[in-house]
């Protein structure tokens, strides 16, 4: 009998990218777990928290909440920011009301992010992935530091065949996405995203590899008005390659 | 929205100089900082006691605020409290004018920079001067600081070499070398002139009443030590419980600030000169500084007074290294402070979230200013904090969060749609549809152009929503899987996880004086390990190939027996230099002292002033001697910090190799004001 998760597949990944959902949902089927997605799941409220909008944010939280109340299991999130929202932010949400704040410490609490899951909880590094050409890893801010995930997104990119995986210089340094910010400070923004692109081009990869949707959308919006050719993906569709 | 805010961000991202200085300050500043840290064996425990000790004092303010008072009056200081800026401004003014004083040295400090007191004071016509280089250059230019701990991070020696033509006369030159020696020349006199000291205090210690000053070019040293009247001044919280607490805070801020294991000067200051104590100011102020703390302190942004003003969260941000000190302005476009990501927090925190509170919105929220942070300050949560709104200033009332409208009005309908399922759906299939529509008219295209005021679209292309959502899709999906399912089977299956454990660091060898020596060559310092009847011969030498026949010496009794006749007969005229005599001390260009003990840890000497000591036998002279015996070589800062003696003498100092400067372009340079060479006679002990 399989285990089951419950998957977050988050507002972005919904909306944008429904073919890199798709590619998490068979990833996670490869590493021999069931797939099952609450309905009633929307958006984890983080734009309304790092807004400073903290009813908003709350409202979300609650609906993210009920949405995997009765849906019992991990839960697997394809983004370390929303991961690292329901974490770590929900306390901060509820920590003057003690109706929600032991629902949301529970979800919290089962709660990972899509590699941290795969290699931490399943112990799996190796899914029989292949890819041709040479990629590099930008350390997304939120799962860098806000979790502490790196190495597992490392080993399972290092196991994927015929890769080269090389270093991006700077790596952990954000791409200037940041949602709300990257809208209120576009020009900070643009900036901070111009060195990530310099380090990109630096590190002769053309494919640079992120757990997370926001700062997919964020470095490949950049490099698609700035006409380059590489691109950001994210590390499920790497590894959903056969 | 602040749109002052927004033209300076502008400017500061078009000023090709301030680009490079700042691209430079962040790559210089995080891996020197890497580099020491890797020097401490576990820095994440150190951070954690750390953050422990401020949350500690923050907790108890009042009551180790009394105990502090306590015992820095009982060692002779005169403490002030001043409830805000004016306050504090006005019993600056009243000792001043109680000693006639017309020319004020100033040591940087932070919290003068917040209450504004450079300029009150020349308002009523007192002159007033900055010394350490950076804040000196940033003084004579006629602007504020741009970085808490490199003033003139911003400006390139061309820049310098300018301005000191200008103001000082000095011929123009790109030579940062002759730029500090002019400097260092202009404000000797400054010094030695000056009828009061100002500097701030780094750590003030409870439990004895130490006040705790850290500098690299000695002028931290000079303003507490030369003109008769020093007065430091400390924000409230500024404190630590013990000298190990202390010892603990040392570790950390020099590595953080500048990548140093210790700065060149640790100043530990107890009490003002005695009678029987050949020098020190006659008297010592300490004015205690609310301005704002408690308010602070009974709020939800608490956390940020646990700041011991390192700066590294500065250099951690990559929005200061796109945008500088200086870019960070309140509404009126005054810039606060104290910039970067500890200012967004402290200055609405201090001075209102009307006015700065704008500040705290600049910043992507990446983390890496908690991570950079010594005490562990959780940054990113207390901006977030400030995004809500928050007050902690009570002149404002109103608590609603800072976003500009459009952004809370489109948040808010986002919020509308997505609290629903079904109406997150229908959102969904509109913006759907509209990326079709989009699409089509495109040709194909998969990117949109958003306008430019939507902010994403002055610089990026955004992805196409698809037309068929992930959840409009995952049933179908669900369903082939389900039929695939059986033919799934992982090979390798569970792969064990690699879980190597990374650096924390290598464990200790063996200590002593070895480690001293080389700690202290790698200073720039001389290192010289001879018997006890060597020690005459290796002074003279060091003179006479520098054609030096004068010597600044402390007292017989504290240097090895009969070593003074020996140097007497040699040809070398000795002085033993008091407060009285500074102004002639100065031109002596070497100075002989003994140390307490040495740090083989950092290569850091003791020296404990008092009756046959005086300190300025190590810092008015451009070379200084100091004889060290072996036996008294201890490990680590700790072991050196519990000594009764640091507690009873009138003022010490740890000194961790010759005074230097990184505040032109951050490149070095030996000798500023305190001795540019440093040479260590090691005596063996057997």
């Amino acid at each position: 009998m399989m285990d089951t998760v419950q998957l977050f597949v988050t507002c972005i990944i919904d909306t944008l990218y429904p073919e890199t959902g798709e590619a998490v949902v068979r990833v996670l089927h490869k590493a021999g777990v069931n797939v099952s997605f609450p309905p009633g799941q929307t958006c984890c409220g983080q734009p309304a928290f790092n807004a400073g909008l903290r009813q908003q944010a709350r409202k979300m939280a609650i609906q993210t909440i009920r949405a995997f109340e009765a849906y019992p299991g991990p839960v697997v999130v394809p983004s370390g920011s929303c991961a690292a929202m329901i974490r770590h932010s929900y306390s901060e949400l509820f920590v003057d009301d003690p109706i929600w704040l032991l629902p949301a410490t529970a979800l919290a609490e089962r709660t990972y992010e899509f590699s941290e899951y795969l290699v931490d909880v399943l112990g799996i590094t190796n899914l029989e992935a292949g890819f041709e050409g040479r990629m590099t890893y930008h350390s997304s801010c939120h799962l860098l530091r806000g979790l502490g995930v790196d190495r597992q997104p490392r080993a399972l990119l290092a196991a994927v065949r015929n890769a080269e995986l090389v270093e991006l210089p700077e790596t952990g340094d954000c791409c200037g996405f940041g949602g709300v910010f990257s809208i209120e400070h576009p020009e900070i923004s643009a900036a901070m995203l111009d060195r990530k692109i310099k380090n990109l081009e630096a590190s002769g990869a053309s494919i640079m590899v992120a757990c997370d949707a926001g700062c997919v959308t964020n470095i490949n919006g950049g490099l698609h008005r700035r006409h380059k050719s590489q691109r950001a993906v994210h590390i499920a569709e790497i590894l959903d390659k056969p | 929205m602040a749109n002052i805010f927004r033209s300076r961000i502008r400017a500061s991202l078009a000023d090709e100089n301030l680009q490079s200085a700042l691209d430079a300050n962040a790559e210089r500043r995080i891996r020197v900082r890497k580099d020491a840290f890797a020097s401490l064996s576990d820095s994440n425990a150190l951070r954690e006691r750390a953050h422990a000790v401020r949350a500690e004092v923050v907790e108890h303010l009042d009551s180790y605020l009394e105990q502090f008072t306590t015992h820095v009056q009982k060692n002779g200081m005169v403490v002030h409290h001043a409830i805000d800026a004016d306050q504090a401004i006005r019993v600056v003014q009243e000792i001043a004018l109680q000693h006639g004083a017309k020319l004020i040295a100033k040591s940087k400090t932070m919290i003068s920079e917040e209450i504004g007191l450079n300029h009150a004071l020349e308002k009523r016509g007192f002159e007033v001067i900055e010394t350490d280089l950076g804040e000196y250059i940033v003084q004579l230019r006629g602007e504020p600081p741009s970085h808490i701990i490199t003033p003139a991070v911003h400006l390139r020696r061309q820049d310098v070499g300018r301005l000191f033509q200008e103001k000082l006369g000095l011929p123009y030159t790109e030579d940062i070398s002759i730029m500090t020696n002019a400097a260092r020349r202009t404000l000797r006199q400054v010094f030695l002139n000056a009828d009061i000291g100002i500097s701030g205090v780094n750590f003030g210690v409870a439990q004895t009443g130490t006040l705790c000053v850290v500098t690299n070019e000695g002028n931290g040293r000079m303003v507490t030590t030369i003109p008769r009247v020093h007065i430091a001044l400390m924000g409230i919280e500024r404190l630590v419980p013990t000298m190990d607490d202390l010892s603990l805070m040392l570790n950390l801020l020099p590595r953080s600030a500048t990548g140093q294991k210790l700065s060149v000067y640790t100043n530990l200051l107890n009490s003002p000169r005695r009678s029987e104590d050949p020098d020190g100011p006659q008297e010592r102020h300490i004015i205690l500084v609310d301005n704002g703390r408690r308010d602070v302190q009974a709020s939800g942004l608490r956390e940020i007074l646990y700041c011991i003003r390192c700066g590294s969260c500065l250099n951690a941000c990559p929005v200061f290294r796109e945008i500088g000190g200086h870019a960070y302005v309140n509404l009126l476009g005054k810039s606060s402070p104290y910039p970067g990501p500890i200012g967004s927090v402290l200055s609405p925190a201090l001075f209102g979230q009307l006015e700065y509170g704008h500040l705290a919105r600049a910043s992507s929220m990446c983390g890496a200013c908690r991570e950079a942070c010594p005490v562990d300050i959780d940054l990113p949560k207390l901006l977030l904090r400030v995004r809500t709104g928050i007050q902690s200033t009570q002149a404002e009332s109103n608590s609603k969060p800072n976003a500009p409208v459009p952004l809370a009005v489109g948040l808010k309908l986002f919020t509308f749609a997505a609290s629903s399922p079904w109406r997150f759906a229908v959102a969904q299939r509109l913006a759907g549809l509209f990326g079709s529509i989009a699409t089509f008219f495109s040709k194909g295209d998969p990117w949109l152009r958003l306008p430019d005021f939507s902010g994403w679209g002055s610089s990026k292309d955004f992805p196409r929503p698809a037309s068929r959502t992930f959840r409009d899709r995952y049933q179908k999906q669900t369903q082939s899987l389900q039929g695939a399912n059986d033919q799934i089977a992982l090979s390798g299956k569970a792969q064990a996880v690699r879980s190597e454990i990374v650096g924390t660091g290598s464990i200790r060898t063996s200590k002593g004086i070895g480690d001293f020596a080389t700690e202290l060559k790698s200073l720039g310092g001389n290192f010289i390990s001879c018997e006890l009847d060597g020690v005459p011969q290796n002074i003279l030498e060091i003179l006479r190939v520098r054609g030096i026949d004068q010597l600044l010496v402390w007292e017989a009794s504290f240097l090895p027996d009969g070593l003074i006749e020996q140097l007497t007969d040699a040809g070398i005229r000795i002085s033993h230099p008091t407060a009285e005599t500074q102004e002639t001390s100065s031109l002596v260009r070497a100075g002989l002292t003994g140390a307490s003990a040495g740090i083989a840890d950092t290569g850091s000497l003791l020296l404990l002033g008092g009756p046959g000591r005086p300190l300025t036998a190590s810092l008015l002279p451009e070379l200084h001697i100091a004889l060290l015996w072996e036996k008294d070589v201890f490990e680590n800062l700790s072991q050196v910090l519990q000594r009764e003696d640091v507690k009873q003498s009138p003022a010490a100092v740890l000194i961790t190799g010759p005074s230097r400067t990184a505040d032109i372009e951050m490149a070095l340079t030996i000798g500023v004001h305190g001795p540019g060479e440093l040479h260590v006679i090691c005596i063996k002990t057997g």
